[in-house]
């Protein structure tokens, strides 16, 4: 790849990342989807504006024995049954919107904007952290190969042995209860990064494997071959050399790792092993719901379509990035796939 | 070829190895559960949670402990803390559910990811490619509790169409068994349809402009028969290694989600409760029973990979 | 109309049902099988270490202690009558010796007579099993030195084969022994029973009915015992020896699928409630007719820690009683909830029912901005169960309405218990917890809940850290004597006396539920407050 993209350069004249943009810009779908994953984005961090100015309360405020009155007839959050008041749309001047989510008669509403900042937040992080430690893992194993590589891909296979959900369960609980303290680092047990860590380490094995894969066949070009002739540092090569060439697969890894990263976290969340109350995330709010389905349907379908419009929305676009970068590398599709995994497997 | 196997054999069990241990790592570092307080009960007297310990070997150096638990892992002799049970006996009863699930999806999966595949990759650039292109990132994107939910709402509890949870043996009833598994299999198929169809469509398109087809074509072989004969058998390789991988991984307690989702009586939802309570025995067990089908696929992979391209026995693939 | 349409449809049931009522061949009440569902199976099938009255009410009819409660419904359930033992203990110097005597030709189920030493036996092996019951057996001269060793046997306790007599010394008087002596954990079982837990390969049974089959984590059944019907129903004819042939309980994970199975006519019982989404619709559709509401004794209680700011202020603990607004907590728990604002729960002897902080907002501020408290950080803490994580929820939100800067921290079910109860747990300031009675005896509240004695660095049940020792006395000599209308009175006033030093927020006590389908009888089928449903008491209608 490292070669096309070498050798197109030169006769147009204008740079490859220039190339690929004029090729994204071109596809429209892609575009509409980014689009959509943009306006979810403004939709989530309008959240404390709709909660002060709007719906006047917040995600945690319960409302149990309230009223409130919706075009002119007062009518009780939750009833006497425990069933909580349906979406009142704007009949209730904009509170209660989407209705209460379930006994406690919060706004649910507001924990849906609430609620996906946790997940877009987890998403972003998770999928970052595994795509640097991906990176780093990949260009050490790749480059030094020998015994390096055969520990790198070692832990690596140790953890990718691992049923992934099992693993992602486990340190769920074990971590939810007593926090995490390694060193100076000290993380307490209901922190949201506990998660962010989970789902970024458990993830790394599915993006370092491809990329490493790439390292090494990299590594046999002539222009790296070179530059080490030339005298150039281990550094100099990983980051001067390699890393630029990767930096494709890479961007692609890493917008297709959020749409892993947030169908993992929903997985545990709803198990009840990720994100923990107080804070609350889509998956969170599904499995909430989930005790309600037959009267409430509402409160586990809104959430969850909202992961798959931003997931749809992710992988459309990521899609797309990856047709503009290089419509014909083979690599990364089967990291796509070998991507894909992960979240496949997380059913 | 026998060296390659043995060897690939051999890290297998150096893996499950490593996995056991590193579960038993986890799971006692946890603070502020203590199995022997749970077992005394709430009026427990400090003398009665001390007898529990040492009987159970708790205050026991923790390689002391392991191994005594892996020991009885394999004699078939572990009791989960919780309620007392066998473990082992346990797991083998959640078998038929989990792979009721696993293979009936497997089976669904495979048929329509090939069959869509295929179609997306002979009419590729149609409306028909476009249509099933559009499917399939859905498929990828489809929140699994999400499906479930919806298939159960409108589906199960609204309409009664399909019943919401549990689990019939086969043995006691073919249809009822079939018929709580509709949904569950759907719903596991669904998104590896998407993906499979993608793969297979990509492999067929790249394989296409290869030599081998160019030259079949110009020896006269009709459309079909290059597609099928040459095009698809070839691309069909890798789908079925990424098939090893993704089935072992499912079995391997992927199916946990969906079996609490529908209440099926399977190794993922007795794995599911363990962990909730924190039950060491059990989720050893189901660790070690899961990381096994992964590892063993994972390996199976490999050697038919190697059997088929020799280049790879060596090591140091681009996998 | 509707006896009608049943009479119709019970020969077509008996023919074509799977349900295995072909010994009934079309007619009469008594015979046939009865099936039930359970949403998990029991904690054990084994007498001796059965700590839920999910597991009591599987044995209630099965294995039988020298006495037992009164198979009634309320507080009438609460009487201790004698079983295996001819009469009441007979007690002595000083309330340290009991005395009774065993029934001649009791009989367990494989034919082995019952004899006097298999009773001294039984409760060794609760020693022997680390049964979470042996607590309440270390009162036993002798016991004590047993759980240490293992070995010999216990002192106090003294047993003649050829007469039946069995004699019991105490260290101290204690009230409470003859409830404990009801308690399923002193069954008698055969002297051999190995000291490990049995629930696979279930003991032969002195009651009415007999596990013949018991598949962990699937389901069990019962026949009627031999020995009942040879023996021991003519030696205890206060006992029922109940309608059904067969009784066959399978566990069924699902609640919903529970309730359909119910109204389908395909299940006769099922063991838990209605889940809370068809909690409502079940009730309005059944009740009186295959549906009632059920009060095991327990309570739910937002726990204070006394020693700790702004909690040792009593004015701050009033003010969040007035502040809870108990109404708000029915709806968390969807109906499964009866309100309470004290410490007995209605069915104890000793309740009387008074709320001295009746809901007001406006008076709980007023109080608050009396106490003033300087330090406003709490911590509250609560278990990841539903509802009970959401009435902490509820309760964090209250307490913040009330100005004070809480936290809210929720913790795994299976370590809850044992965090709370640690000393060393920081900031155990207040939370949720509830307690079960063990038997109907008010001490089983007072002692382990609220005396200065019960408060333990680990283990700690006494989480308000209540010490009163004008209060500590009253509740260890009521614990002395045993339980009758004199102490209930001064229990009531115990009761009262704590209320007004408010260390909880009691808020209710959570209801269960009889469900029954169209066949059986609900107005005969009786619901013990400590064992639950009487298996013994189904009968078709």
């Amino acid at each position: 790849m490292a070669s096309e993209l070498h050798a197109e350069a030169s006769p147009t004249g204008s740079s490859p990342w220039g190339l690929a943009l004029r090729r994204l810009r071109r596809n429209r779908v892609a575009l509409a989807f980014g689009g959509l994953f943009v306006l979810i984005v403004l939709f989530v961090l309008a959240a404390p504006l709709w909660a002060d100015h709007v719906a006047d309360t917040g995600p945690n405020q319960t409302h149990t024995l309230e009223k409130i009155e919706v075009d002119g007839e007062r009518r009780e959050v939750v009833n006497v049954e425990g069933k909580p008041i349906g979406p009142v749309w704007l009949g209730g001047g904009g509170k209660f919107f989407l209705g209460a989510d379930g006994r406690l008669g919060r706004d649910e509403m507001v924990r849906l904007m609430y609620g996906g900042r946790a997940s877009l937040f987890i998403g972003f992080a998770a999928a970052l952290m595994t795509t640097v430690l991906a990176t780093i893992l990949a260009l050490l194993a790749g480059y030094y190969r020998g015994w390096v590589d055969t520990v790198i891909s070692r832990t690596l296979d140790l953890i990718w042995a691992f049923p992934v959900l099992l693993l992602g369960i486990g340190l769920g609980i074990a971590l939810a209860l007593g926090g995490l303290a390694i060193g100076p680092v000290e993380i307490p047990s209901g922190s949201i990064w506990i998660t962010v860590l989970i789902i970024g380490g458990v993830l790394v094995p599915y993006m370092a494997r491809p990329l490493r894969g790439q390292v090494l066949s990299l590594r046999e070009k002539e222009f790296v071959e070179a530059s080490v002739a030339q005298g150039a540092g281990p550094l100099r090569v990983m980051f001067g050399e390699l890393l630029p060439n990767l930096s494709s697969t890479i961007i692609v890894f890493f917008t297709l790792g959020i749409a892993n990263a947030m169908l993992f976290e929903a997985a545990l969340s709803f198990l009840g092993v990720g994100v923990q109350p107080p804070d609350t995330s889509w998956g969170s709010m599904i499995g909430d719901g989930f005790n309600l389905i037959s009267s409430a349907p509402l409160l586990t379908i809104l959430p969850g379509t909202m992961i798959f419009l931003t997931v749809l929305a992710v992988n459309v676009f990521g899609d797309g990035l990856r047709d503009a970068l290089d419509p014909h590398s083979k690599v990364l599709l089967e990291a796509h796939s070998g991507m894909a995994e992960p979240e496949g497997t997380a059913i | 070829m026998a060296a390659f196997t043995l060897r690939r054999l051999g890290e297998m069990v150096a893996v499950l190895f490593a996995v056991s241990v590193l579960t038993f790592l986890i799971f006692n570092v946890i603070p502020a559960s203590d199995p022997a307080q749970s077992m005394a009960g709430k009026s427990a007297t400090p003398q009665l949670v001390a007898s529990i310990t040492e009987e159970w070997g708790f205050d026991d150096p923790l390689p002391q402990q392991y191994l005594t638990m892996m020991g009885k892992i394999f004699s078939g002799d572990l009791i989960s803390y919780q309620g007392q049970e066998n473990v082992v006996e346990r797991i083998v009863e959640g078998i038929p559910a989990t792979f009721s699930l696993c293979i009936g999806a497997a089976v669904i999966w495979m048929f329509f990811g090939i069959l869509f595949g295929y179609l997306s990759a002979v009419r590729a650039g149609g409306l028909l490619d476009k249509l099933l292109t559009v499917l399939a990132v859905a498929g990828i994107s489809i929140p699994v509790i999400w499906l479930a939910s919806v298939l159960l709402y409108y589906l199960a509890y609204k309409t009664g169409l399909f019943p919401a949870q549990g689990y019939v043996e086969l043995s006691e009833d073919p249809v009822d068994w079939a018929y709580h598994l509709i949904l569950p299999w759907f719903t596991v198929a669904v998104t590896l349809v998407g993906l499979y169809s993608r793969v297979l469509r990509s492999n067929m398109l790249d394989a296409m402009n290869e030599d081998y087809v160019r030259t079949a074509r110009a020896k006269g072989l009709g459309e079909r028969q290059v597609m099928t004969r040459h095009v698809l058998r070839n691309s069909l390789i890798p789908i079925v290694t990424l098939f090893g991988l993704d089935f072992g991984a499912l079995i391997g307690g992927s199916a946990i989600l969906t079996e609490r989702l529908f209440g099926l009586d399977g190794v993922g939802l007795y794995a599911f409760e363990s962990i909730e309570n924190l039950d060491l025995p059990p989720i050893m067990a189901i660790v070690l029973f899961g990381a096994f089908f992964v590892v063993l696929f994972n390996a199976l992979v490999d050697i038919a990979y190697a059997y088929l391209d020799p280049r790879v026995k060596l090591g140091s693939s681009a996998r | 109309m509707r006896k009608l349409g049943l009479t119709l449809l019970l020969p077509v049931l008996a023919a074509g049902s799977a349900l295995g009522l072909a010994a009934c061949g079309g007619g009469g009440k008594e015979g046939g099988t009865l099936t039930g569902s359970y949403a998990s199976f029991p904690d054990y099938l084994d007498p001796a270490l059965s700590y839920t009255q999910e597991g009591w009410t599987a044995m209630y009819n099965t294995y039988l202690p020298l006495l037992t409660y009164a198979h009634a419904n309320g507080s009438a359930g609460g009487e201790v009558v004698p079983a295996l033992a001819e009469s009441l203990p007979e007690i002595t110097n000083g309330g340290r010796t009991y005395t009774l005597t065993l029934r001649k030709g009791l009989e367990y189920s494989d034919g082995t007579p019952v004899r006097a030493s298999d009773f001294a036996r039984s409760i060794e092996r609760l020693f022997k099993i680390n049964s979470p019951g042996s607590p309440f057996y270390e009162g036993i001269v002798g016991a004590e030195k047993f759980a240490k060793t293992k070995t010999g046997s216990i002192t106090g306790i003294k047993t003649n084969d050829k007469t039946g007599e069995i004699v019991i010394d105490l260290v101290k008087p204690r009230g409470t022994f003859s409830n404990e002596l009801g308690m399923l954990f002193a069954a008698v079982l055969p002297s051999g029973t190995p000291a490990k837990n049995i629930t696979a390969d279930p003991a032969p049974a002195t009651g009415p009915y007999v596990i013949v089959k018991s598949e962990p984590g699937r389901g069990w059944s019962y026949t009627r015992n031999p020995a009942w019907t040879r023996t021991n129903g003519d030696l205890m004819p206060d006992l029922s020896a109940g309608h059904f042939d067969k009784i066959e309980i399978k566990v069924v994970n699902n609640d919903s699928t529970q309730v359909n199975e119910i109204e389908r006519d395909k299940t006769d019982w099922m063991q838990p409630p209605p889940p809370a989404d068809l909690y409502a619709k079940v009730k309005d559709n059944y009740e009186g007719t295959q549906f009632r509401v059920e009060h095991p004794i327990n309570i739910y209680y937002f726990w204070m820690n006394t020693t700790r700011p702004p909690f040792d202020d009593v004015k701050v603990r009033q003010a969040i009683n007035y502040a809870v607004n108990t109404a708000a907590l029915e709806r968390i728990y969807a109906g499964a909830l009866a309100a309470n604002h004290q410490i007995l729960p209605e069915g104890m002897p000793g309740h009387e029912e008074f709320d001295l902080y009746p809901h007001n907002m406006a008076k709980a501020k007023e109080l608050l901005a009396q106490a003033n408290p300087s330090d406003r950080e709490i911590t509250v803490w609560t278990d990841n169960e539903s509802p009970n994580n959401e009435a902490g929820a509820y309760y964090h939100g209250v307490l913040k309405e009330l100005g004070f800067d809480a936290t809210l921290k929720t913790i795994n079910a299976e370590v809850y218990f044992s965090l709370i109860g640690n000393a060393s747990t920081p900031d155990l300031d207040t939370g949720w917890v509830n307690w079960y009675e063990d038997y109907p005896n008010p001490n089983d509240f007072f002692q382990p809940l609220l005396s200065g004695e019960s408060i333990a660095p680990i283990y700690n049940t006494n989480l308000s850290h209540m010490d009163d020792p004008k209060l500590n006395a009253k509740v260890a000599k009521l614990g002395e004597e045993p339980l009758g209308p004199e102490q209930e009175a001064e229990y009531a006033e115990l009761d009262k006396a704590y209320m007004e030093q408010a260390p909880w927020v009691p808020y209710g006590t959570n209801t269960v539920s009889t469900f029954v389908d169209s066949e059986i009888d609900l107005d005969k089928v009786i619901f013990n407050p400590t064992f639950g449903h009487d298996l013994a008491s189904f009968e078709r209608k």
